[in-house]
């Protein structure tokens, strides 16, 4: 608690304090409220009550949770296991966001725009974010719902766990609702991937990592297109729209759809050049006929006239996820149709019909599991958004890039 | 019927003489008791043929005015009637009163019922609240007829299955006899063919060889005895692993109480019965799992607002190919303008104070700190 150096609040103290019948007890304090003084890090000590009672009630949050252990670090977090002090079983996780070198003055953009989106979504699939404080040295602590069962991705690449197409709708339908949600309140995730979706305890899927959402943008604002991890990336932004909607997030649901039916990534370019030209192999290069308008995005490059690919029908979709069935199929050719004005919105998905075709969604509680999730967590967590990991190409420069530091 | 029983029937005066018709066992051998268990007046078999053969009548008894019906009647299987009386109540509440122990909650539930079933059956035995508790029960096998029909068939079939297992013991001690019979047998004439054997022997071989013989002959039986013990052992222990592994097939006979999942809700009578979960019939998938999507109770979304800032919007290909969707604009400006329609903060706060009214201690310290400066402002300040 910082104590402020107007003069009510120094006799407010004295008064406060039994000990100060005589004049040791006040130089006593006095001392200690210089040491305070010196301590407080606040610039400008205009508002000095404001500045008490925050702190206090930053103190109170603070004292409301007690860390444990390290889940997990990166560059960007670090996570611990917590708990809350009047009850030890019930377990949160605490994502302490590092001060960052490039903001160095204020937070980063990742935990205010986490922090801003997540205290306004409560929703089953959507992660909880139950409180914010400071600790010292002005770190930035969220208490996250701890959501021990690892991620989606964990599952998809562990060959020893089989699921099946009603564990698989159980999933999208998850995930469709927390995405849905979001949109529902006007807010873009702009990275969703496999290893962004928790799993809790009870086998429910949790949309986390808001460090890249925003909110729906007015008209003729520029919103970046450096978003969404690049295989989940829609391909306008990969032509570099800058005013895009909902639809980018639909397009990242699709990707991870057909990720979850085929066990591996779908369209993994290693490059955003190379994944434009896995897409367009994939479904069919766009043109202006099957998307309007197309030609006249910033980064758009025109097609070879002789790799035009045309645009895959609905076979194509059944050959390739036999899994899904013929009206699953339908709903992954929805949610990837190359055109965002036609693509399928969150709300659509929902409405589809594959929901309520056999088979029936797996109950949350008997969908696979694996054990191990409560490492897995920390480490989503300390990740910073949109960042690809398991590349091998990526690991390949570094290790050139090594091996060129060592020569020089 | 049974020498023992006719021993017991002449041995008081009383069952010499029909209460009824006053002729005695003198006059006709022959003669039978029965009662009925309406009331249990005896009277000897030709009373009832007599007075109940054209239906029903009344108890010819003097005093008793029960109606008992012939098809009733029946022999008498204890000697004292109140006994006799007392295994038909018995029999008849726990036909009823037929929960089994795995269906409650904890052993001393089970203790309670048991007793509690006792005290029903003294209760009628002795004619202590024979109406209620007669109430109580027609109640509860109306309420629980279908767990009380299940748990009869499971008692049949564990009857039946004990009766099976008794006949399949009992076949299985007489070949275990049988075999031991026909081992010792088997013994027995080798080692007397072995003697023939020897003997013939000797008397075909020299005298000289008389010695050899014999001991080799001795020697033929030994190992023909241990080759048998041996082989005896190992059909033995074939036999005892059979016998384990069909115990274990017609081990406990896994009884489903599922099919009994009824009631419970009516079933005042008896206290700590397992609450057996009826699996709820599965709701259709909603995809919105309960909430309401496009819930606007405010205001309508049209499709198409003139305006001359949000018209170009359409024309801009550029914005369209990248997918800007105006709609979503047009949905989220309206949902901001309204969105403070219907929250009551007076309403919330004061919900929210009910909820928190333990933890408050936090604020509650900063707002005394805070009112302690306030007051100390406008006092002189006592510590100078």
């Amino acid at each position: 608690m910082a104590v402020s150096p107007s003069g009510p609040h120094v006799s407010s103290i004295a008064i406060l304090s039994p000990t100060t019948t005589n004049g040791l007890g006040k130089s006593t304090i006095t001392e200690s409220f210089d040491k305070r003084k010196k301590s407080v890090l606040s610039p400008q000590p205009t508002q000095p009550a404001d500045r008490e009672i925050t702190e206090q009630l930053n103190d109170n949050v603070k004292q409301k949770y007690i860390k444990e252990k390290k889940l997990g670090e990166g560059t960007y977090a670090v996570v611990f296991l917590g708990h809350l002090r009047t009850d030890p079983s019930s377990f949160v996780a605490i994502k302490k966001i590092k001060v960052n070198a490039e903001y160095k003055d204020g937070l980063s953009m990742d935990a205010i725009r986490e922090v801003k989106y997540l205290q306004e979504l409560s929703h089953p699939n959507i992660i909880a974010l139950h409180d914010v404080f400071s600790s010292k040295d002005q770190n930035l602590n969220l208490v996250l719902e701890y959501l021990p069962r690892g991620d989606l991705e964990m599952l998809i690449r562990d060959t020893h766990i089989h699921y099946g197409a009603a564990d698989v709708k159980s999933w999208m339908g998850m995930l469709a609702r927390g995405v849905w949600f979001c949109h529902e309140n006007f807010v873009l995730h702009r990275d969703i991937k496999p290893n962004n979706l928790l799993i809790a305890a009870d086998g429910e899927v949790k949309l986390a990592d808001f460090g890249l959402a925003r909110s729906f943008a007015d008209p003729y604002l520029n919103m970046t297109h450096q978003v969404i991890t690049r295989w989940y990336r829609p391909p306008e932004l990969l032509f570099g729209a800058r005013q895009y909607s909902g639809a980018v997030d639909v397009w990242s649901m699709g990707m991870v759809f057909a990720e979850l039916l085929l066990r591996v990534p779908f369209v993994a370019g290693n490059s955003d050049l190379d994944q434009i030209s896995k897409i367009c192999e994939a479904f069919g290069t766009p043109t202006e006929e099957n998307w309007p308008g197309v030609t006249r995005l910033p980064n758009y490059i025109p097609a070879d006239a002789t790799h035009i690919a045309l645009l895959q029908g609905r076979e194509f979709f059944l050959r390739q996820f036999p899994t899904a069935g013929p009206v699953g199929a339908d709903l992954l050719m929805s949610m990837c149709t190359l055109d965002p004005q036609k693509r399928n919105t969150a709300f659509g998905v929902l409405k589809h019909g594959w929901w309520s075709t056999e088979p029936k969604p797996t109950q949350k509680q008997d969908l696979p599991r694996k054990s191990g999730g409560t490492k897995k967590m920390g480490h989503d967590l300390t990740r910073r958004g949109g960042e690809l990991e398991e590349t091998p190409f990526k690991n390949a420069t570094r290790q050139l890039d090594f091996n060129t530091a060592r020569d020089y | 019927m049974p020498p023992a029983r006719d021993v017991i029937a002449h041995r008081g005066d009383d069952d010499e003489v029909c209460p009824v018709c006053k002729s005695s066992r003198y006059l006709n051998p022959d003669m039978r008791f029965l009662i009925n268990p309406e009331c249990y007046h005896k009277m000897c078999e030709s009373c009832v043929d007599r007075i109940f053969s054209s239906g029903p009548a009344n108890c010819p008894v003097a005093g008793c005015h029960k109606t008992l019906r012939k098809n009733r009647f029946r022999k008498q299987t204890f000697e004292d009637i109140n006994v006799e009386r007392e295994v038909d109540i018995r029999r008849r509440v726990m036909h009823i009163l037929n929960r089994r122990e795995e269906e409650f909650d904890s052993k001393r539930a089970y203790d309670d019922f048991l007793e509690q079933r006792e005290e029903i059956i003294a209760n009628l035995v002795h004619g202590t609240d024979v109406a209620k508790t007669e109430s109580d029960l027609q109640k509860y096998a109306s309420e629980n007829m279908r767990s009380i029909r299940a748990n009869q068939a499971i008692e049949a079939q564990e009857a039946s299955s004990f009766r099976e297992q008794q006949t399949q013991e009992q076949e299985l001690a007489r070949l275990r006899r049988e075999a031991v019979r026909q081992e010792y047998e088997n013994e027995r004439r080798e080692i007397m063919a072995g003697r023939e054997d020897v003997l013939s022997r000797l008397a075909a071989g020299r005298p000289a060889d008389a010695a050899a013989i014999a001991r080799e002959g001795q020697k033929v039986l030994l190992k023909k005895s241990s080759a048998r013990r041996s082989e005896e052992e190992r059909i033995r222990q074939k036999q005892a692993a059979l016998r384990n592994s069909d115990v274990k097939k017609s081990g406990p006979g896994a009884v489903s109480s599922s099919d009994k999942a009824d009631d419970l809700g009516g079933s005042s009578l008896i206290k700590g019965l397992k609450k057996i979960k009826t699996p709820e019939p599965e709701k259709p998938y909603d995809p919105f799992m309960g909430y309401v999507p496009e819930k606007r109770d405010y205001y309508t979304l049209r499709d198409y607002y003139p305006n001359t800032y949000l018209d170009p919007v359409r024309q801009d290909t550029r914005m369209q190919a990248g997918g800007y969707d105006l709609q979503e604009y047009y949905s989220r400006t309206l949902m901001e303008a309204f969105a403070g329609l219907g929250c009551f903060i007076d309403e919330e706060i004061s919900q929210r104070d009910i909820a928190n009214a333990s933890d408050i201690s936090g604020p509650v310290a900063t707002k005394g700190a805070a009112m302690a400066a306030v007051s100390s402002a406008g006092t002189p300040d006592a510590s100078s």
